[in-house]
């Protein structure tokens, strides 16, 4: 420590330039953490509250099975005799509709059936009723201005569907979510715009059948009986629609930040380290260890990579409680925890490809006899 | 203590170009006295300096120090041979530019393994017997080339060593600043009855100490 922290006294500048490089690549990985997980949420953070293990779609939909896939009946009514699973039918569909306030609304319809796991739990208000059709809505579209009481008209159908609840912040798409019961949810997925169709003239399909698999229940057997293509819970959110290349943009933005940290750490320590080499030669002449010389070099790495990751991590922060609700930035205590240790860690991998050169300094070059 | 030197030979280069820089060296020190190694460039002061410091292990010969064949130990074992029994003065790149003159001195028994803290006061009284005392706080590049080396003889004696050794102590400084550097390093070495090897080709330097060596003549 004696030896360290002298030296970046006397060398603040460039440890403090250091550790500003360093504050900003912690920055903008825990902001791009915040907009990987915020954005996520939006997508599939409906999906993710479904108390479900898998979802069963129709064979024939191998991506955005959402939109693609419908299930019949039928089909429902044999994957709930199937042993050692639980099954509900689940109709997902994006509409729009307004107020009667004249708040015009996006919102991810899920189709439910009352009752079943798949119904939302309630905040505010009463739950879904299949007498009494209504919605219970995203508390994200109650911070949009929808109220418990509210009336609303579901585009060119002109369905007209009172708010009897409202769900957590949930959200499929970047929409927010408004569960109904599946017989209306089949009305807005295939209705005839200008027209009202009979509820017994609709198709009777959902987009999939949601499950609860216990343990050793044979999906695969009740897949090949059924004519379904069951995915777990994992894969289904990749059915969302740009789920996956949501994943795949950010990771590669991550995943180059944590490659740039160790190369400016280690770039850094190299300089350093070339920098105060005859004063390592000293050193080494007058007794230190290669040990000591390591240690003291890893600390003050260590002081700089940590002290500037905090920083950074302040910065990502503040940059989500600036930004607010305005774009999807979530960033959890342990979603940044876990970023800045892998920041620090990384910029210290950095630092350890220089410690080679902090060792090998000779002590006889302090000597005239090799110069 | 003591310090002797038997048949050392060192040779620099490859092949054609081998060149003997000490041949069957035999020298024995006494302590309490300064030895100045004198002779051309080249002659192999530095290089004695250098095998008798533990910074360099001859081709052949044996360095007994107290007791102890310093050329038979191992890396590690000469790394803590230096700091417990070692010092050095170097010609110029003594000190550490981030320390403080006291600092400096703190260094050593940093490197040590020692703390620093308690031996603060020990390196307040150390500097004031170099005649540092007004500079305990000033960095290497507020001090001018004599003080510098005033703080690396206080630093190389800070341990008490058995040895010390120092490379061309004057050759940065002007001459007044030698002429007190020298009388300093002979007054350090009664007072610590240390063995101190000096290389130098500074004629007040050797007109101080007790024994020179001309490296030049040495067979």
């Amino acid at each position: 420590m004696f030896l360290a922290l002298r030296e970046i006294r006397a060398a603040r500048g460039r440890f403090l330039l250091m550790g500003l490089v360093v504050m900003l690549v912690a920055a903008l990985v825990g902001i791009v953490s915040g907009f990987t997980t915020g954005l996520g949420n939006d997508t599939v953070s409906a999906l993710r509250a479904l108390p479900a293990t898998h979802v069963a779609f129709a064979t024939g939909a191998k991506s955005d099975q959402f939109n693609r896939s419908l299930v019949d009946e039928a089909t429902v009514s044999r994957w709930r005799q199937r042993p050692g699973v639980e099954a509900a039918p689940l109709g997902v569909t994006i509409t729009r509709g307004t107020t009667d306030r004249g708040l015009e609304i996006d919102m991810a319809a899920f189709g439910v059936e009352p009752g079943t796991f798949p119904a939302p739990p309630v905040r505010r208000g009463t739950g879904l009723d299949a007498v009494h059709p209504g919605l219970v809505v995203s508390g994200k579209l109650a911070s949009d201005g929808v109220r418990v009481g509210d009336v609303v008209t579901v585009d060119r159908l002109g369905l007209k569907l009172p708010v009897t609840g409202v769900t957590d912040d949930l959200s499929y798409g970047h929409v927010p979510t408004a569960y109904l019961p599946l017989d209306t949810w089949r009305a807005i997925r295939f209705g005839i715009p200008g027209t009202r169709t009979a509820a017994d003239q609709l198709p009777r399909d959902a987009s999939g059948v949601a499950l609860r698999a216990k343990a050793g229940a044979d999906l695969a057997a009740a897949d090949r009986a059924l004519g379904t293509l069951t995915l777990p819970m994992s894969k289904v959110l990749e059915a969302a629609p740009g789920y996956k290349g949501e994943r795949v943009t950010m990771s590669s933005i991550q995943v180059f930040l944590y490659l740039i940290a160790p190369l400016l750490v280690g770039a850094f320590f190299a300089v350093w380290t070339v920098q105060r080499a005859p004063e390592l030669a000293l050193l080494r002449a007058i007794g230190a260890s290669r040990r000591r010389l390591l240690s003291y070099t890893v600390l003050q790495a260590a002081l700089v990579v940590v002290a500037g990751t905090i920083a950074g991590g302040a910065l990502a922060l503040a940059t989500g409680l600036l930004l607010g609700a305005a774009v999807p930035f979530s960033l959890p205590a342990g979603t940044l925890l876990a970023t800045l240790g892998a920041v620090a860690l990384v910029g210290l991998a950095g630092t350890c490809l220089t410690l080679r050169r902090v060792t090998t300094p000779d002590p006889l070059t302090m000597l005239g006899a090799s110069r | 203590m003591s310090l002797s030197l038997s048949a050392v030979t060192v040779t620099r280069g490859h092949g054609q170009t081998l060149t003997p820089v000490l041949r069957d060296f035999n020298a024995k020190f006494v302590p309490g006295e300064v030895t100045a190694l004198v002779g051309p460039s080249g002659s192999g002061k530095s290089t004695l300096l250098a095998v008798a410091g533990a910074l360099l292990s001859p081709d052949s010969g044996a360095v007994d120090l107290d007791g102890t064949d310093i050329t038979r130990l191992s890396d590690r074992e000469r790394t803590r041979l230096r700091r417990a029994r070692i010092g050095y003065m170097f010609q110029t790149g003594n000190l550490l530019s981030a320390l403080t003159a006291t600092e400096q001195l703190l260094a050593a028994t940093y490197v040590a393994g020692e703390g620093t803290r308690r031996h603060h006061a020990r390196a307040v009284t150390a500097l004031e017997e170099v005649g540092l005392g007004d500079r305990l706080k000033h960095r290497p590049d507020q001090l001018s080339g004599g003080e510098r080396q005033r703080v690396a003889l206080a630093r190389a004696l800070f341990l008490d060593p058995r040895l010390l050794l120092v490379d061309e102590p004057t050759a940065a400084v002007d001459r007044s600043q030698a002429d007190a550097i020298a009388e300093l390093i002979t007054d350090r070495t009664r007072a610590h009855d240390c063995v101190t090897l000096v290389a130098t080709h500074d004629p007040t330097v050797i007109a101080s100490a007790d024994t020179v060596i001309n490296l030049d003549a040495a067979p």
